[in-house]
């Protein structure tokens, strides 16, 4: 990561553009127009840079190298009146995530933008492959493959990572105070590579984990027109997503293909579950849809302080890419692997429907009700299937239906809200919602939560506001039909041994089971004076999952922190906050058939989070800022066998390692204004990142008690950077 | 449960009966700070008559300082150069308040009646909130009525500073969304610290990229109809409809998923395979309760779960029933 030559030109420019305009102390007239803005350009070093397994986390959605780089630039040229105006700004030139923007407009009357924006999304820098991606998405080995311990030492990939491009372009017009149009459209491409997972034996055995290429790209174009009187408002919309993949597939050689079986899992050999690998497979990618959606939203105001709004929006859902073939296998073939169409026509109608009222009848009284109704309705034909190539490598038969999952959703709020005096503001309300789901597709047709709610809001003190929330509700659900999925999927009878092996009649999903929640929080906020102000937060929320012997039992989690300003006097502020949040979920389940099998996991994630800055003004031409966050993660799972039987060891319970994540950033900066409009900056940030992750911290892509499977390795390490930079500063306004 | 389905269905019915004899035995009009009538709009401040403006020009002979950065702002360069009507052409008197009584009252805070929308203006929160909405009201305004915020009195200026250029827009009272949006979310801010997050610490998202803070038609905020349609806009890969879907992916994003930040990759709210393990239990390899040990590891490392399963969002393979195509 030395300092690249084209990252000098943005700062040149900048350079130029300082210079052309001149230290100047005002506002700089050119001709009819004048110009004002500010640019900031410098340089950055990296005494001690992470290292290569550091920079994943390091520069995960940055780019932060050597060298010379552009801050900001920010230039606004308008005419006298100020009415017209072209505005440019930009920061990262020459980066990955670099970023600008350029806006032209009548002020109050029309306005149109560009926008750029590149986000890098790094997401390992130690891959190790053995494959070769002979074309985009098609990976390949060489035949006779090379042993499974070879892949610890195959090629190294610097960075596996994506970059989001996205273009906006707006076009706003406000030909009066009462109406606006808006169109709006957004080009999202994404470009890049992503690991992903590759099965060629049976579950869990013989698979790959290999590289996903990704070119996708992302329209959208919303049209939108508002219009606005006293009593009523009316907005029109209309919005068009396009979604498309450069790739359908990818492909990779199966590595244990052709190797011996052996009977040990030792290197070289395949497992025993790799006995008749095939020479390769390919898992299918996102394919191409669109959607359009059409909107009407309005609010009017009627006597007795009294407002309705309301909108509807209807959605239409289409994806019809042609399939891809049961298999690349094509020593796989099988009348049974026929395909009853060409593509999915899939069609999915989406329609939404809010109602929100909001009455003052007396002073001290508000009664708001909301009623939201949404409804995904997939209309697509379910197609039907006589049989399934399994992992490019055996057809089994099977009559089944691809099912087409429906719901609607309800519900429906009720406040009430009663002011005494500027005191004490109490909130009733309730609360309703209906989860209408296709009986066939998942386990409950229809579940009802009840909500109740309570809110205090005191203000005992000019400089004391509390706000109590408590609100607690019930699921309850009609029926649970364990099966009624796997049911609707096969066209032929299923035997009750079938059934039992596919689901256990216990289970309660925990979206769908019945539930009771409490849920309370508190928000203070304190300003005891202009100098100090503050936060208290804290909540705590508890789900107990009922009549659910197995699956998820209970969810409890609460939070709790403090952020307080202080400022003692005009050229010092002091900001501090800490949040601690603490998350438990407590789940059951059963690895065999009987009650022996079952165990139960207590996963529990505390997360601690401070953060303080200071910022001074020194003199007359000096700031000062220093800064420090904090952040740190501890996540348990710990698993234990269920009534002190010890069950045989392939399904006797583990304890793992903790997961643990801590990153320490400290900052600091001297910014000296010199003559009218300079300014230099002196900056320092330390980071640290330490990550403690057992299932990665040693991960190599062949491990030799995994077997036949080969992964890509990847071993995000922590990272220690010193970030030194030195910046110049001009402001011509 | 009974009772409690019974007192949970009785509060509606209890406050609405309650209501409906208040609001008969009551008197209406509406007895906040300046406001007249019993109409929504007429929070507003009456319409004063027009020699008790006093004009920009004025304001800025006592208040120079803060009229020179408003003149900075979007708004200030409106009023004070472009105005589009009237009502914009009173300047710092169009949300302030005609200015004589204060002027004639030898200025101070509070003097003649001005709006000053301070923390301790002694002005109700809906009738500040009503002047900037008189102008305000339509686009993403159009649902503020009975949202969360307005439901908890909060003033627009509580996020936003109109007379300075504090944020590099929208006017924000801090310097971004995210420490406007923390001043009382503080959980949520924190969120974002977490190693698993979406690029918000790095300004590359913001909070109103997902949710819009004036009201919207749906819960939370969130700026599209449902969470799975906000998440549509930049992962519209994963929109379908699929083949074969993967039942509760249609359903919600957040079933599986923590939007604001976890300490698991993907944002998953639990480590696989634990987080599977929650709806599939079956007798097989989805059950096992995976550890350390070597024939865990497949199930562990790496993917997880997805090792095989790399298209749990849905799959238009046709042999991709169980996600592995």
């Amino acid at each position: 990561m030395g300092a690249r030559a084209g990252a000098w030109v943005p700062v040149i420019v900048a350079l130029a553009v300082v210079t052309t305009v001149g230290p100047a102390a005002a506002q700089i007239p050119l001709g009819p127009v004048n110009l004002e803005g500010d640019v900031e350009a410098g340089v950055r070093l990296l005494p001690a840079a992470p290292s290569q397994a550091g920079r994943q986390k390091f520069e995960e959605y940055r780019d932060l190298p050597e060298g010379a780089f552009l801050g900001n630039l920010r230039m606004r040229i308008f005419t006298s009146d100020e009415q017209d105006s072209l505005e440019a700004t930009g920061s990262k030139w020459g980066r990955q995530d670099q970023e600008f923007g350029v806006t032209l407009g009548r002020l109050g009357f029309w306005n149109l933008g560009f926008s750029w924006d590149e986000i890098p999304h790094l997401l390992s820098t130690t891959v190790r492959m053995l494959e070769t991606e002979a074309a985009r998405g098609v990976f390949t080995l060489p035949t006779p493959r090379p042993p499974l311990s070879a892949a610890n030492f195959g090629r190294r990939l610097d960075e596996v990572g994506l970059r989001w491009d996205t273009g906006k372009f707006s076009f706003r017009l406000t030909p009066t105070p009462d109406l606006e149009l808006r169109a709006d459209y957004t080009r999202i491409e994404k470009h890049g590579d992503r690991p992903i997972g590759m099965a060629f034996g049976g579950p869990g055995a013989n698979l790959l984990e290999t590289l996903q290429p990704i070119d996708e790209t992302i329209h959208d174009l919303r049209l939108k027109a508002n219009w606005a009187h006293d009593r009523w408002q009316l907005q029109l919309g209309y919005a068009l997503s396009i979604f498309d993949n450069g790739h359908r597939l990818v492909t990779a050689d199966n590595p244990c293909f052709g190797l011996p079986v052996a009977v040990t899992a030792a290197p070289p050999g395949c497992g025993p579950d790799a006995a008749g690998a095939q020479p390769g497979g390919g898992v299918s990618l996102a394919p191409p849809n669109q959607a359009h959606t059409w909107s009407v939203a309005g609010g009017v105001n009627l006597p007795m302080n009294t407002r309705i709004s309301g909108s509807v929006a209807y959605g239409l859902r289409f994806q019809n890419a042609g399939f891809l073939s049961q298999t690349v296998n094509p020593a796989l073939t099988s009348p049974l692997l026929a395909l009853p169409a060409r593509s999915l026509d899939g069609t999915v109608a989406t329609t939404s429907v809010s109602l929100q009222a909001v009455t003052r009848p007396l002073a001290p009284l508000t009664l708001t009700a909301k009623y939201r109704y949404y409804d995904y309705n997939d209309v697509t034909q379910q197609l039907q299937f006589a049989g399934r190539a399994v992992n490019d490598r055996l057809t089994v038969a099977e009559n089944v239906v691809a099912l087409r999952p429906d719901y609607t959703k309800q519900n429906a709020d009720l406040d009430a809200k009663w002011r005494v005096g500027g005191l004490l503001a109490v909130t009733l309300g309730t609360g309703w919602e209906r989860w209408d789901r296709n009986e066939k597709v998942r386990e409950v047709p229809t579940t009802d939560e009840y909500f109740a709610r309570a809110v205090v809001d005191l203000t005992p003190a000019e400089w004391l506001t509390a706000h109590l929330t408590y609100r607690p509700s019930a699921r309850r659900i009609d029926a649970y039909d364990t099966w009624a999925h796997y049911l609707s999927l096969h066209v032929d009878p299923v035997s009750p041994t079938t059934l039992a092996g596919n689901q256990s009649p216990l289970l309660r999903k925990y979206d769908e089971g019945e539930r009771d929640r409490q849920r309370l929080d508190l928000l203070l906020s304190i300003a005891p004076g202009d100098k100090l102000g503050g936060t208290l937060s804290a909540g705590w929320k508890s789900d107990d999952y009922l009549r659910s012997p197995l699956g998820l039992q209970r969810a409890t989690s609460w939070s709790a922190g403090a952020d307080v300003t202080f400022v003692p006097f005009e050229r010092l502020s002091i900001v501090a906050g800490y949040v601690r949040e603490w998350i438990f979920e407590k789940q059951r389940s059963r690895s065999g058939t009987d009650a022996t099998s079952d165990w139960i996991s207590d996963n529990a994630d505390t997360v601690d989070t401070a953060h303080v800055g200071l910022k001074a003004v020194l003199s007359e031409r000096v700031d000062w800022t220093l800064g420090a966050s904090y952040s740190t993660a501890t996540g348990t799972v710990q698993t234990r066998n269920a009534g002190g039987v010890t069950p045989p060891p392939a399904v006797s319970a583990k304890r793992v390692p903790a997961f643990v994540d801590s990153l320490l950033r400290l900052d600091a900066g001297l910014r000296y204004r010199f003559r009218e409009d300079w300014t230099a900056g002196l900056a320092y940030a330390y980071e640290t990142f330490g990550q403690h992750d057992w299932r990665s911290d040693t991960l190599n892509p062949f491990v030799p008690a995994v077997g036949s499977s080969v992964f890509l390795g990847t071993n995000p390490h922590g990272y220690d950077a010193h970030v030194l930079t030195m910046t110049l500063g001009y402001r011509f306004r | 449960m009974t009772w409690r389905r019974s007192a949970l269905v009785a509060v509606p019915v209890v406050l609405l009966l309650s209501t409906s004899i208040a609001s008969c035995t009551a008197p209406r009009p509406l007895e906040l700070t300046g406001a007249k009538g019993a109409r929504t709009e007429e929070l507003l401040p009456p319409p004063a008559p027009p020699d008790s403006y006093i004009g920009a020009q004025l304001c800025r002979a006592c208040h120079p300082a803060i009229a020179a950065t408003f003149a900075q702002t979007k708004m200030g360069r409106l009023f004070l150069n472009a105005p589009r009507n009237a009502k914009e052409g009173h300047a710092c008197e169009t949300c302030h308040g005609p200015g004589k009584a204060h002027m004639q009252a030898g200025g101070g805070r509070g003097k003649g009646g001005m709006i000053t929308f301070a923390r301790n203006d002694p002005t109700p929160v809906a009738v500040r909130n009503a002047i900037c909405l008189d102008c305000h009201a339509k686009g993403d305004r159009l649902f503020w009525a009975g949202s969360a915020h307005a439901s908890s009195d909060v003033a627009c200026t509580s996020c936003h500073r109109v007379m300075e250029n504090v944020s590099h827009a929208n006017n924000l009272a801090k310097v971004n969304e995210i420490e406007t949006c923390g001043t009382c979310h503080l959980q949520k801010r924190a969120q974002q610290m977490r190693s698993s997050h979406m690029p918000l610490r790095e300004g590359k998202l913001s909070c109103s990229s997902c949710h819009n803070p004036h009201g919207t038609v749906s819960q939370a905020l969130l700026k599209e109809s449902s969470p799975n349609e906000t998440c549509y806009t930049c992962h519209a890969e994963k929109r379908g409809p699929f083949l074969w879907e993967h039942v509760p992916v249609p359903e919600n994003c957040m079933n599986c998923h923590e939007p604001h930040g976890t300490n698991h990759e993907k944002l998953l709210k639990v480590a696989m395979p634990r987080l599977c393990q929650q709806c599939h239990v079956l007798p097989g390899h989805p059950s096992a309760p995976y550890g350390t040990d070597p024939p865990s590891l497949r199930f562990t490392v790496a993917r997880q779960c997805a090792n095989c399963h790399a298209t749990i969002h849905g799959s238009n393979h046709p042999a991709g029933r169980f996600f592995a195509r």
